[in-house]
């Protein structure tokens, strides 16, 4: 009973990692840049396959790192030829836009290295589970845990310390007053931007190790994604870790005793948050309602 | 002075309306004639057709509302399953399957559409997706009620009886198609007079300014539910047609590809005018048909057709026209 | 007794405070303006009368009904009609499609999916009393996005005036015009308030509009009002002639 609570919750902490990767990187183009980026499933993918050319001439540690940022530097380019020119305009065609990339990217994906899944393989060390009894937490388990934190530590520290992440989060809060005071809005989108998907990226190459790599890998995170940010708050970068965390332990704990509910939760979650907290959990009043 | 301004000015829009209006109706009437000389089938003018009201239906919302909605997809499945449930489960009638489309569909446009009424822009957009996502779920996994990934089979759409009268629209394409365009008629009709009245005007002040409409005594956020509770009723209507011209109805109805695609049909027509949906959902429909039975990389064509129509026509086609019109 | 009565309201912004214990009470056709130097609380004071947003403290009373906690939108149905300081109107609709959502506002008729042809001919009257009332009978049929600046101010007074108010609320109705625009806007204001009898409260920052127009005066300085009385009064006070350091006529 006991390996079967742990299973499951290690798995739902699993899937709660992925859904804090791919809702964190949703939200810092969302809030800076007032875009739904229907693509971050696809950039994943991208990552993931990415890293996978990578590999057998970087070795697993250094197309660790390079994947993600080369589908960042691919984000980057999209951002800086097509999606920044329809900030200004009606929020309909950002969506448009990037339903558009979601296609283009993942067929791009499919045609390339074919609609079947490809393993990612990771070093050796990394494979073998810890104990016999709880087969399921493998060191790549604890290794994947590990990078996300890692992650989203550097990512708030960047955010907090350093003087681009200062004004992205400046820009959040109130956009008019920061590119008033002489800062190249489009510059810091684009920055942003790439870090947004870095982060899908980096998500890439984690689910490839655990799952291996398939074009429609992203598809499954985005919607949950997208609830982690209801459920934390719109706005709130902070609100969108704690949302993400919340479904992916709600899913984990649900699973224990209902196994089909660990999807059903999140709708649940997500609907009483509305009729309770309209906000979210994190979420400021008046910010973008 | 003004008595004789106002019957020149409606004169003039009327003349100006009347040609263009009569155009579309006779090409629509008369389809069945001239189809198969460009290539074309009867399913294939339902399906424009289908997508069509589908399009105008969200379009009151984003074009005349504006108010963006990336879930309409949910209430275009609901009104195919609605459809689905009466004719597999109940009853061999095609009226009461539309009745159940109708109410499935904007019973749960008026529910999510009052659990979101407070938020705005890409706010609403994303509850919409998450709404949708929802009823893409439910019918996904309820597989003893919804035939899950397989979806509703082993039902067809039953024969209109007129007293002595049989119109067999399960056999008779044509037929069929000539259905679909009344029921596409009674719904544009409704619609034009929704636009003219004080409500549907209503609809046009929170677009064009939501603040100056508050202050005028319109309450928005209600009057943007009731928007959004018509929208998902004349979307609802072509889910219901959706299921009849398939005799199925599974999850992708559902699926948020299907929201995308609405909303590009309502965009690439030209979501500021009345017609532009569909003239979008005519051209988006041939060109999904002609480019998947051309390449297996369909997925790029179409996401293509997308970013072209937002960093090129971003007015859409008669909203291009309209443009020089006007200038 | 008075028409509009502003108790003691005071509206804080975090640790700024906007507006700080003001009061105002205005009779029936009476013309009152509110001036004082930019960020002095003007407009914050003026949302708040309008229901923009709730105080933090203090009451306003219509007609001697405290409507603190009425929403914005029901304001404008007990009497309550604003104009902006920058204008909000319809601007991809004719003057008259702008002035008709407002007459079908007032009319109660905004929840109806129709409409018959003796409601429209009704409707339709009301729309060319209020283009007669602002001279705007020859633009009627323009997109309002493309008249001038003062016509654009007109038609948004004509769509408050739709709405039959009881007391008619204006932000700085000449902000930003010419002389010229400036004149039409006044003549506009003075016709309602002399010819009409209408109750306003303006907010202006044309000191030769304020002083014309004006029965009485208040001035508000850093969210305080400052001082309050006939033009008279006001140019003779010596707290407002410090206040504007002779910038003010």
């Amino acid at each position: 009973m006991l390996t079967l609570v742990l299973f499951n919750v290690t798995n739902g902490l699993i899937l709660g990692m992925f859904y804090v990767l791919m809702a964190l990187g949703v939200s810092l183009i969302l809030n800076l840049s007032n875009v739904i980026n229907f693509a971050h499933g696809n950039f994943l993918a991208l990552g993931g396959y990415l890293t996978f050319v990578l590999e057998p001439y970087l070795g697993y540690w250094g197309a660790l790192l390079a994947g993600p940022i080369c589908v960042g530097i691919i984000g980057l380019i999209i951002e800086r030829t097509a999606i920044r020119r329809v900030y200004d305009r009606d929020p309909v065609y950002s969506l448009l836009l990037t339903f558009g990339l979601a296609f283009i990217i993942q067929d791009l994906c499919r045609t390339i290295w074919g609609p079947n899944g490809l393993p990612l393989s990771i070093p050796n060390a990394l494979n073998s589970p810890l104990s016999q009894q709880f087969f399921f937490i493998t060191g790549y388990r604890i290794f994947l845990i590990a990078v996300v934190i890692v992650a989203v530590a550097a990512l708030f520290g960047f955010l907090t310390y350093t003087r681009v992440g200062t004004r992205i989060r400046a820009g959040t809060f109130d956009i008019e007053t920061v590119s008033a005071l002489g800062i190249n809005i489009g510059l810091l989108r684009s920055l942003n931007f790439a870090v947004g998907i870095f982060l899908a990226g980096l998500a890439g190459v984690l689910a490839g190790g655990q799952i291996g790599l398939n074009p429609n890998m992203g598809d499954d995170l985005l919607l949950p994604a997208f609830i982690a940010i209801i459920v934390g708050g719109v706005g709130s970068l902070t609100g969108t870790l704690v949302g993400g965390l919340v479904i992916g332990v709600a899913s984990a704990v649900t699973s224990i005793w209902w196994p089909a509910g660990s999807e059903v939760i999140m709708y649940i979650l997500m609907i009483v948050v509305l009729l309770v907290r309209p906000r979210g959990i994190m979420g400021e009043e008046g910010v973008m309602t | 002075m003004s008595e004789t301004t106002i019957p020149a000015m409606a004169d003039r829009t009327q003349q100006r309306n009347w040609l263009p209006l009569a155009a579309i109706w006779l090409v629509l009437i008369t389809v069945p004639i001239w189809l198969p000389y460009v290539g074309g089938y009867n399913a294939l003018a339902s399906r424009v057709l289908v997508f069509g009201l589908a399009a105008m239906g969200l379009n009151l919302l984003l074009g005349f509302t504006g108010t963006m909605s990336f879930g309409h997809a949910a209430y275009f499945g609901l009104g195919a399953y609605g459809a689905g449930f009466v004719l597999r489960y109940w009853i061999h009638s095609t009226p009461l399957a539309m009745l159940a489309a109708i109410l499935l569909g904007t019973a749960a446009g008026a529910l999510f559409g009052a659990l979101m009424a407070k938020r705005t822009g890409i706010y609403f957009a994303m509850l919409t997706i998450a709404f949708a996502q929802i009823c893409y779920y439910v019918a996904y996994s309820w597989n003893s009620v919804t035939g899950g990934y397989d979806g509703l089979r082993g039902f067809q759409r039953a024969p209109l009886h007129f007293g002595p009268y049989i119109v067999n629209i399960r056999d008779n394409g044509v037929l069929f198609y000539y259905f679909v365009l009344a029921v596409f008629a009674i719904c544009t009709g409704l619609m034009a007079m929704l636009l003219r009245s004080p409500l549907g005007r209503s609809f046009i002040a929170i677009r064009e300014n939501p603040r100056r409409t508050r202050f005028l005594g319109i309450p928005v956020e209600r009057h943007v539910w009731i928007s959004f509770t018509i929208s998902a009723f004349f979307t609802s209507v072509a889910g219901g047609l959706y299921a009849l011209l398939n005799n199925f109805a599974d999850p992708t109805a559902l699926f948020y590809v299907i929201s995308g695609n609405i909303v590009i049909m309502a965009v690439m027509g030209g979501m500021r005018s009345f017609w532009g949906p569909l003239i979008g959902a005519a051209v988006f429909v041939t060109l999904q048909d002609y480019i998947s039975s051309m390449t297996v990389n369909w997925m790029s064509f179409i996401g293509m057709i997308f970013v072209a129509v937002v960093l090129f026509f971003p007015r859409g086609l008669l909203g291009f026209i309209g443009r020089r019109r006007r200038a | 007794m008075s028409l509009l009565e502003v108790r003691s309201v005071t509206k804080a912004f975090g640790s700024l405070v906007a507006v700080n214990d003001v009061s105002l009470s205005v009779a029936p056709g009476e013309l009152r303006a509110i001036i004082g130097p930019n960020g002095a609380g003007k407009t914050t004071f003026f949302n708040l009368i309008t229901g923009f947003f709730p105080p933090t403290s203090g009451h306003i009373l219509l007609d001697g009904k405290d409507i603190t906690e009425v929403a914005a939108v029901d304001r404008v149905g007990m009497g309550m009609a604003r104009t902006f300081q920058i204008t909000e109107i319809f601007p991809e609709l004719t003057v008259r499609e702008n002035i008709r959502v407002a007459v079908e506002s007032q009319a109660g008729l905004r929840l109806r999916p129709w409409i018959n042809r003796r409601q429209t001919a009704e409707v339709d009257d009301k729309i060319d009393e209020m283009l007669v009332a602002t001279r705007l009978t020859e633009q009627a049929d323009r997109l309002v996005g493309e008249l001038s600046h003062g016509d654009q101010r007109s038609a948004e007074i004509a769509m408050a005036l739709a709405l039959k108010p009881r007391i008619l609320l204006l932000d700085e109705p000449t902000a930003g015009m010419g002389e010229q625009e400036t004149f039409q806007v006044a003549g506009l204001i003075r016709r309602l308030h002399k010819h009409t009898g209408y109750t306003i409260v303006l907010i202006e920052h044309d000191m030769r509009v304020v002083f014309n127009l004006a029965d009485r005066i208040m001035v508000l300085t850093e969210g305080t009002l400052l001082a309050e009385g006939t033009p008279d009064e006001i140019a003779a006070n010596p707290a407002v002639q410090a206040a504007y350091l002779g910038t003010a006529e």
